[in-house]
Order: C-alpha cells, then structure tokens, then sequence
C-alpha cells in the first residue's frame, strides 16, 4: 500500500469521498464551549465584580451594575449560542484544484482558494486543541492582507491527510 | 551600459555563479557623519544653555550614530549571483539574506537631495513577502546601482526567454548568450507635462482636508470653552477692524482667508511639482521603469508580470475635471485601503486626462488590447440596501439625539431623501466586468474609481452575505491579489455573484497551474 494514498486513511476510518462535501468533528463544538465559553465566563466575571467593587467604594452611577450584569450575561449567552450554529454552517471541500470554505452565522461566507496558489499550508495544534484530538488547517496564499484561510475542528488524522494532499498536489515547488 | 556587459557574458555557466559583489559607498559614513552631528546638535544646545549632562548626552549620541554607520559600512556586503541576491551584514548580530532572483517584485531607486550632491543612491528590494521592501542597500554609488539594476533586468529577461525558447530551466546552466550587446531599447509610455502636475497639486484634496480640520477644530473648541478667549482675541481683533472703512475691513477679510486658501494650495502644488517633477514612465523588455523627482529623486523598475492590481482613480474634483490618477499595485506593496504608498512609489501616471490613461493602460497591463471593455451593472436591489442601511444610521442618529436635543432631533428624518439619492449614486456609479484576462470594477458616489486585475494574479475569491443582503438577494464578492487589501464588489445579484465565483477560482486554478508547469519543465501553452 502506498504510505501517500490518502484515500485509504489509516487507523480503519471509512475511505472519504474525495471532492466531496465535509463537515468539522463533532467534537469541535466542545472544543468552542472549553475555550470560547471559558474565556467569556471568566471576562464577564472580571467585569461584573470589577463593577460591583467600584460601586463598594462609593463610586460610579447606581445603574452600573445592572449595565456589566447585563453586559457579562450576554457574552456568555453569544458563547452559549454561537458554537453549535456556527458547526452546523461549517461546510468544506478539497480537491486537486480547489479547496472551498462556507461557514458563518450571521455573515455567510464562502470562500475558494485555489490549491496551487497557496504558499505553504501549516497544521495548529494548540494544548486544548490535542486534548480534544483536534487541529487546525492553515493555508496561507501571496499577499499580506487576509491571507491566511483556516479550517478548524479537523481530527488529526484528517488533518495531516489533507495537509499532504495539497502538498501532492500543489507540486514540490511554487512561487 | 555596454561597459558592464562582459561581467555578464563572462560569468561562467555553473550554477550560481557571482555576477557581482560590492560593499556599501563610502560616503555613506560621510552621511552618518552628518546625521550624528544632527542629532548631537540639539542636546549640545541644550547643554550649553541648560545643563552640562546634555552635553555627555549629545556626545553619546554622536558616537553611537556614526559607530552604527562605520559598523554598517565596514560590515555590510552583497553579491549578485545568477539566481539570488545576497546581503550581509553585522558583527555580533549577523544577518545574511538571500532573495531568490524570480522573487524580486521590484527594484526601487531613492535619492534624497544630501545623497545626489555626494552620487549616492538608496537601492530598495521589494518582494512578495507581504512587508513590501525586502532589503535596503543604503547607499550605493550611482553608477553602481545602475548597474546592479541593469544585470539584474538583463537576468530576468534572460530567465524568461530561457524558459521560453530552449525549454529548458536555467537552473540546469544551459544559458543562451545574451541576445545583444546593447541594452533593450526603451519606449516611452508617458511624460508628465508641468501643467498637468500642476493641475495635481491644485486638486489635492488635501486642501479640503484643511478646511475640514478647521471646522473640526472649531468645534472642539466650541466643546472646551476655548472659544470665549477666542472670542476675546476676535473682538479686539473687530475693534481694530472697526477702524477701517467697512468697506477695506470686508476686502481685508476676504483677503485673509484667500490668503489661507492660496497658501494651502500654493503648498500642496509645489509639494507635488517637487515630488513627481519629470515623471517618466517608460517600458523596457517588459520591465515598466519610473523616474521622477526634483529634490529626491527616485526610480523604480516593476517588471509587467508582476502587477497585481491597477487602479484609475477620480475624486470628485478630478472627475469634474475629467482627469485621473493612476497606480499599480504589485505584490508585496501592499499598504491598509486608502494608505498609499511613501513617496508615490506606486504611481504610475501621476495626473492625466481620463481617455489618454484608459489608452495607455494596455502598456501596463498587457492583453488588455484585446479584450471586450463590457460592463454589468450590479442589482437594483443595491439601492435598498444603501437606502435601508443608510435609514439604520439616522435612526440611531435620531435616538442618539433625542436626550439632548428633544424634538428637533426630528429633523433628522430630512435626511432619509438623501439616504435614497446616496443609493442611487451608488448603484450609478458601480459597474463591474470580467474580460478576457482582467476583472474590471467601477464604483463611487461622488469620485470615480477603477480597478483592472489581471485574472491569472487572482490568489483567492470569497462570497460574503450579511443579514440585510441575504434578506435583498445580494452578495458581496471579494477578490484576493498578492498586493493590497482584497478588492471588493458589494451587492451583486446572488447567483451572478456565485458565477463570477465559480469562473474566477477556476481561471485562477488554471493560470497558477500554468505558471507552475512553466516553471518546472519549461511547457509554456501560450496564451489562452
């Protein structure tokens, strides 16, 4: 068997259907809410006792509070909300050509790249990203300005067969 | 420049070999001489005056500036081989650089007015690595940096006919011999005429700006209370006018603000003379090659298939005038949207008529001769967006109001006409087309401007829908070029929209694909 021969992944999985529609693992809307929900729990916690302890020195309008109670409830209902709608929405393609994004809640994207414009193609595996088995696709193209384009929430193994695809395909050399 | 010829002729075949090498000229320490000294001078002044620590201060100074300049000269180092540039520099900090030859975006030349009285040139090597200068030879000589550019053109020429002819890399050291011995012959695209840089500085907007700023500060003013002093100094100001006849006072006042106004435009004029004096645009072996500048003087060489993005714009003064501006944008230029670029560097026709540039733009964009010029119009919908959008605004304009100014925030609502006549404006002035080789898009609402990108430079393309477009139909498609801030198209049609997508990422699949076939086994399919 050839070692490159994405289409066989290792480990048993099923055989992907090249070119076709994927969605992200899972798993990745519990990777949002460890990280995204984490972050804004702990940013509405410093802003609500943050406020309470300036009115307890005698300071500030009476209303300021209600304003960070209000305002703290929020980021963490938008982390609530915001994970499994954003999976739901998060569709990609790759093949020899192209490798197409959709995603967005609010703001629908869609983005094409075509794959032998990409300048070289990184995996991220942050520490909480592993723990979940998870990493991230960054395919960057020529140019400074948005070019960087990132698909998260891959397994490992998808991941790096993705990553080597491109590079079979991009060829071993481009400008 | 045939003197400089056999350097070329005489390299030997193998790979890599040295073409040129060179140290920095020594007047640059001359240079940092100078530039310690002027920055000695401040605190030795003070030290005088003031405090003797200054005077350490100063010294220090001094030393530090021409020891990082005689370090610089005595360490900095470069070499021009047959396939990448080299710079070296540093003691403790070494740093070497090597800039592959195909990956020279551009070769900019900059000499401040200091730098020409000594012939010294500022040497910059722009790449597509997104920071825009790659290296800064700060100072060659001239005739050094002349020639550093024209072995460099004469490579790349000769690396693309390589490929071209013989079908083979030049890597494998198979070099046909240069094709002359004298230089390609070089064609005038344009020559900026005095009147016309003239007109230039007369239509900078800057001076709009001025008076912009003005009010602004007036209104700040208004806010701090400074105006009741202001006021004070105005009114003795008025009693001293009131001396006059009221006749002379009003002509002296008048006076006084056209004196303003003639200053700030006698300003931005003669910035722009001194600027772009004697801008010339010329083509040289497919290199497009800039002079200009009267103080500092600068060059700039962009070799044709390496422009990403050419722009024609109009502000609304221009417009009424009927002339336009016109940049290029190349890879790794890149600067934030509406920031341009230092010293005009990416100014190709610095001011002309509409008509005589959209004739020159197939000398930059090659191929655009001869391909169809038609246009679409975006949706009508367009106009609603704007139109809600802009209704959005004044309704928070309106509440914002409300505490402060009670009813008559209502007046606000008198703007809602004009939140329709911006809509229309903008749907007038939006056109977009996708030719042969090149996207085209027009779009403003009181200037013009136009954007011409060459498909096989496009590096992505994305599709965006917000709210308010998914509710209208309408999709936002953005262009990615290796130079500058993607370009939009807003409000398109949706499924117009997702064929430009579709047509677009597939040309530039294509095209990148050639370039990559091109490079690698020298198959070059012709164009399309």
């Amino acid at each position: 068997m050839d070692p490159n021969d994405v289409s066989q992944p290792p480990h048993g999985a099923p055989p992907l259907v090249d070119g076709g529609e994927e969605r992200l693992e899972r798993r990745v809307v519990a990777y949002w809410y460890a990280t995204d929900l984490l972050k804004s729990l702990v940013l509405a916690a410093i802003l609500v006792i943050g406020v309470e302890f300036w009115r307890q020195s005698g300071n500030g309008p009476t209303w300021a509070p209600v304003v960070a109670w209000i305002a703290g409830g929020l980021l963490v209902l938008v982390a609530l909300v915001v994970p499994p709608f954003a999976f739901a929405n998060w569709r990609f393609t790759v093949d020899d050509r192209l490798l197409s994004l959709r995603f967005g809640i609010l703001f629908l994207e869609n983005r094409h790249v075509p794959v032998p414009r990409m300048q070289h193609v990184d995996l991220m595996r942050g520490p909480i990203e592993r723990l979940f088995g998870l990493a991230t696709l960054v395919v960057f193209t020529a140019g400074n300005e948005g070019s960087a384009f990132r698909v998260p929430g891959l397994s490992r193994v998808r991941a790096e067969a993705l990553r080597d695809r491109i590079l079979r395909a991009r060829g071993r050399d481009v400008v | 420049m045939s003197s400089e010829l056999p350097a070329v002729a005489a390299a030997s075949p193998s790979e890599g070999a040295v073409l040129l090498r060179g140290h920095l000229h020594p007047a640059v320490l001359l240079l940092s001489l100078i530039g310690g000294l002027r920055s000695a001078a401040f605190p030795c002044l003070l030290g005088l005056v003031a405090d003797r620590m200054f005077l350490i201060l100063g010294g220090v100074l001094f030393l530090v500036q021409v020891g990082t300049g005689l370090v610089r000269y005595l360490t900095f180092h470069y070499v021009l081989t047959e396939d990448e540039l080299r710079t070296r520099e540093g003691v403790l900090h070494r740093q070497e650089r090597r800039i592959p030859i195909d990956r020279i975006q551009d070769l900019g030349f900059e000499s401040t007015i200091l730098r020409r009285i000594l012939g010294l040139t500022v040497v910059r090597v722009e790449t597509a690595s997104g920071q825009g200068v790659e290296a800064v030879l700060d100072s060659l000589g001239r005739g050094e940096s002349e020639n550093l550019r024209e072995v460099l053109l004469r490579l790349r020429v000769r690396v693309a006919r390589g490929v071209e002819n013989a079908g083979v890399s030049p890597a494998d050291g198979s070099f046909p011999p240069p094709p002359s011995a004298a230089p390609d012959p070089e064609w005038t695209i344009y020559r900026a005429s005095p009147g016309m840089l003239l007109l230039r500085g007369l239509t900078d907007l800057r001076i709009g700006a001025v008076l912009v700023a003005a009010f602004g500060a007036y209104e700040v003013a208004d806010r701090l209370g400074v105006l009741t002093q202001i006021r004070g100094v105005g009114a003795t100001f008025y009693d001293w006018l009131r001396g006059f006849p009221i006749m002379l006072a009003a002509g002296m006042l008048l006076g006084l603000v056209f004196g303003v106004l003639a200053l700030s435009v006698a300003f931005a004029a003669v910035g722009n003379l001194m600027a772009f004096h004697g801008f010339h645009l010329s083509l040289r072996a497919d290199s497009l090659l800039c002079r200009f500048g009267l103080l500092t003087t600068r060059q700039k060489t962009l070799p044709r298939q390496r422009v990403q993005r050419v722009r024609v714009e109009q502000t609304w003064l221009r417009r009424l005038l009927g002339v336009a501006v016109a940049r290029a944008d190349s890879a790794g230029s890149g600067r934030g949207t509406g920031e341009e670029a230092p010293g005009g560097f990416d100014v190709v026709i610095p001011l002309a008529e509409l008509a005589g540039i959209e004739a020159l733009l197939p000398a930059v964009l090659p191929g655009l001769e001869q391909s169809s010029t038609q246009v679409s119009r975006a949706s009508r919908m367009l106009v609603w967006r704007v139109f809600l959008r802009s209704c959005m605004d004044i309704a928070v304009l309106i509440a914002v109001l409300l505490p402060f100014a009670h009813e008559a925030a209502w007046f606000g609502l008198l703007l809602v006409p004009f939140a329709w006549l911006l809509g229309r404006l903008y749907w007038q002035g939006l056109a977009y087309g996708l030719w042969q080789h090149h996207v085209y898009l027009r779009w403003g609402v009181l200037g013009s401007y136009q954007v011409l990108l060459p498909t096989a430079k496009v590096q992505a393309v994305a599709l965006m829908r917000g709210p308010l477009q998914r509710l209208l139909g309408l999709s936002e498609l953005r262009i990615f070029v290796a130079g500058g801030p993607p370009t939009r198209i807003p409000d398109l049609a949706k499924a117009e929209a997702e064929a430009l997508l579709a047509a677009l990422s597939a040309r530039a699949t294509i095209a990148a694909a050639d370039e990559w076939n091109e490079r690698r086994v020298g198959f070059h399919p012709g164009p399309a």
